[in-house]
């Protein structure tokens, strides 16, 4: 199975409505499981779209700064509390989720990351990094049910993932300044 | 590498479709949460109180119709809640305080709406008047026992009430301003207490010097 397809029925199989409804059921999954695999899903599609319209890509893209900031706007509108909500209660926002998130963050984020500087991906990284802890510590804080639609000890449990998003990604970013893998071929 | 003016066309493309897409999806960067968005949406719709039948902590069952000619100050609560429903009658209590007593009872009166009617009934609710010192008549306490109509009601004011383990409900808490012909004209942050009260003396004042 090439990587399009597999991209394809993982798109297809989180729409599926008893896969949405479960993940969409415990927030901490909503937001760390169903989207990040969504972009995923775009991930291993984006290989066919390139193969396929290389020149759009170079033309378009050809340094990789338009198409990881769009990454970014992606990922950051999915952040707002509201969207978590409407994603729920508002159909076109859900469709527009399913559509974003693979093609609108997946396909882009591959096609610039090998274009991206060690420096911008770094830098990158490290902007995540501190939007996750802002935003774990804003979940875990707030004193106000931030989502209608899900409990004050989901939204704490959700900070906490950020958290633990942010710590992991410190833990790599030290362990890329510090260690050299060639030390240890 | 040769000059192409591409790229930078698709980046303030992306920059301008972003910008419209957080336009859009806040409302103009006005609601984050769908809350505030609700609130937003509710004060400038201004939904009419739906026809429902009230029974309250005395025992009396009347319709909407009660509180025709009056200003209706509402809280939705349930009395087995532990956590904010405490704090958000004890606020209420303390808006219906800084009222001016001429306009209680005669010009405005407050009413705590029960969305559990299975538990709360006519005695439950008094006691529970009793922990809030509210009178039962200028402040009632009361059920919809009808759940067609409860829920017509939760729906039409926006009221998200999720039932969870134990009974207990999460439900989100404002306090609701209805006017003297049942339009809700404004959905109040239940924490600013002194604000809520300066809004509802002022909207009261205006309507006695018309």
């Amino acid at each position: 199975m090439n990587q399009f397809t597999a991209g394809l029925f993982l798109l297809i199989f989180l729409a599926l409505p008893p896969v949405a409804n479960l993940l969409e059921s415990i927030m901490v999954v909503h937001m760390h499981m169903q989207m990040p695999l969504l972009v995923i899903a775009g991930f291993l599609m984006a290989k066919l779209v390139q193969e396929r319209f290389p020149v759009f890509f170079e033309n378009w893209n050809s340094n990789g700064v338009p198409g990881i900031l769009l990454f970014i706007i992606i990922m950051v509108y999915w952040m707002i509390p509201r969207t978590m909500d409407e994603a729920l209660t508002v159909q076109s926002v859900a469709i527009f989720k399913y559509i974003s998130l693979p093609f609108l963050a997946g396909i882009p984020l591959r096609d610039s990351w090998k274009k991206l500087g060690d420096k911008s991906k770094n830098a990158l990284i490290i902007s995540f990094t501190v939007m996750f802890f802002a935003m774990g510590l804003l979940y875990i804080m707030s004193p106000e049910q931030l989502c209608n639609n899900y409990l004050i000890i989901e939204q704490i449990t959700l900070g906490w993932g950020f958290i633990t998003m942010a710590a992991c990604a410190v833990v790599y970013l030290i362990y890329s300044a510090v260690v050299d893998p060639s030390d240890y071929v | 590498m040769k000059k192409n003016w591409h790229t930078p066309f698709a980046l303030a493309l992306v920059l301008l479709f972003g910008l419209s897409l957080f336009y859009i999806g806040t409302d103009g960067f006005k609601a984050y949460t769908a809350e505030t968005a609700r609130v937003n949406s509710l004060i400038e719709n201004q939904p009419q109180f739906p026809e429902v039948t009230f029974e309250d902590s005395k025992g009396r069952v009347y319709p909407v119709s009660e509180f025709d000619g009056k200003y209706v100050f509402i809280t939705f609560m349930y009395t087995y809640c532990s956590t904010v429903c405490p704090i958000l009658e004890m606020n209420m209590g303390q808006v219906y305080s800084q009222v001016p007593e001429e306009y209680i009872g005669e010009d405005i009166v407050f009413l705590s709406i029960s969305f559990d009617p299975e538990r709360d009934d006519p005695v439950t609710l008094a006691e529970y008047t009793g922990h809030f010192n509210a009178d039962g008549d200028t402040w009632r306490m009361a059920r919809i026992n009808d759940q067609e109509e409860l829920d017509s009601l939760l729906e039409e004011f926006g009221v998200v009430v999720i039932p969870y383990e134990n009974g207990d409900f999460a439900h989100n808490s404002a306090f609701y301003l209805v006017d003297r012909e049942g339009t809700l004209i404004d959905v109040m942050d239940y924490t600013e207490i002194g604000e809520a009260a300066e809004r509802v003396n002022t909207i009261l004042e205006n309507d006695k010097g018309e």
